[in-house]
């Protein structure tokens, strides 16, 4: 390897890993379309009076506030701040896992009122359970960066997995702002 | 690598879209619940969003710039 190429491969790197995660979001976006779409096509734009608005609204508060310690986490680690890196880190944490407990309190109350077996039960519990796969995925991603940044691993220049991290919980985040409005708020 | 004050200026910054994101979020129940038919309306609330997360916390338009 020459001094050139030497010198830009890790640029060329971070430029490669950073393309192939947008094509994983973009493809997830798919998926999440197809399953948003779906509420339209058998849901139509009928809504339950059941749902509880108040912990849908609250844990989408969450979630976008969640995102905003995930963005301070990153600029820590840019930074250098090893210690706010891992407080805004596990403040995401904390927060994503809220977020799970607020759905699954939802979930409890909805199988009471539109349990799996009706349309739009059939339709809620796969978008909010395919979502919350994704939130937790997100917790032990997440989790598995604080660890190995308690131990040092990660450092202003080399911290490629923190990015990623951070950037698969904020496109959750994304995929959970159209997925409140489709659940919560379309519809009569 | 990223100084104290450059720090400073993100963590506002956070702030600010924080801020901008739960008042479009806010936005959206007065529009679902009173207007007839809200889902152009909220559509449209919802790809602002999506917009202010993707540029300013995910730094979409600094993709091909591995050097920042």
């Amino acid at each position: 390897m020459d001094a050139v190429t030497a010198v830009h491969a890790p640029a060329r790197r971070l430029r490669t890993l950073r393309g192939g995660l947008w094509l994983f979001f973009i493809s997830e976006s798919f998926l999440f379309a197809a399953l948003i779409s779906s509420r339209y096509y058998l849901v139509g734009l009928d809504r339950p009076a059941e749902l509880n608005q108040a912990l849908g609204l609250l844990i989408t508060v969450i979630l976008l506030t969640s995102s905003l310690f995930a963005f301070r986490a990153e600029a820590s680690m840019l930074c250098g701040h090893r210690q706010r890196f891992l407080r805004n880190t596990l403040a995401t944490v904390l927060l994503g896992t809220l977020f799970l407990v607020g759905v699954g309190i939802e979930w409890a109350e909805a199988f009471a009122h539109f349990p799996p077996q009706q349309r739009f039960g059939t339709v809620f519990f796969t978008l909010t359970g395919a979502h919350g796969l994704h939130v937790l995925s997100g917790v032990g991603l997440l989790l598995g960066v604080y660890l190995h940044g308690r131990r040092g691993r990660y450092s202003p220049q080399a911290c490629w997995p923190v990015e990623a991290a951070v950037k698969y919980w904020h496109y959750v985040d994304v995929v959970w702002v159209f997925i409140y409005p489709t659940l919560y708020l379309v519809g009569s | 690598m990223m100084d104290e004050r450059a720090l400073a200026v993100r963590f506002r910054l956070g702030w600010r879209v924080l801020l901008a994101l739960v008042a479009l979020t806010a936005l959206e129940l007065p529009v679902a619940f009173r207007i007839p038919h809200p889902l152009p309306y909220l559509v449209a609330i919802n790809v602002v969003d999506a917009l202010l997360i993707l540029e300013y916390f995910m730094h979409l338009s600094r993709m091909w710039h591995p050097e920042e």
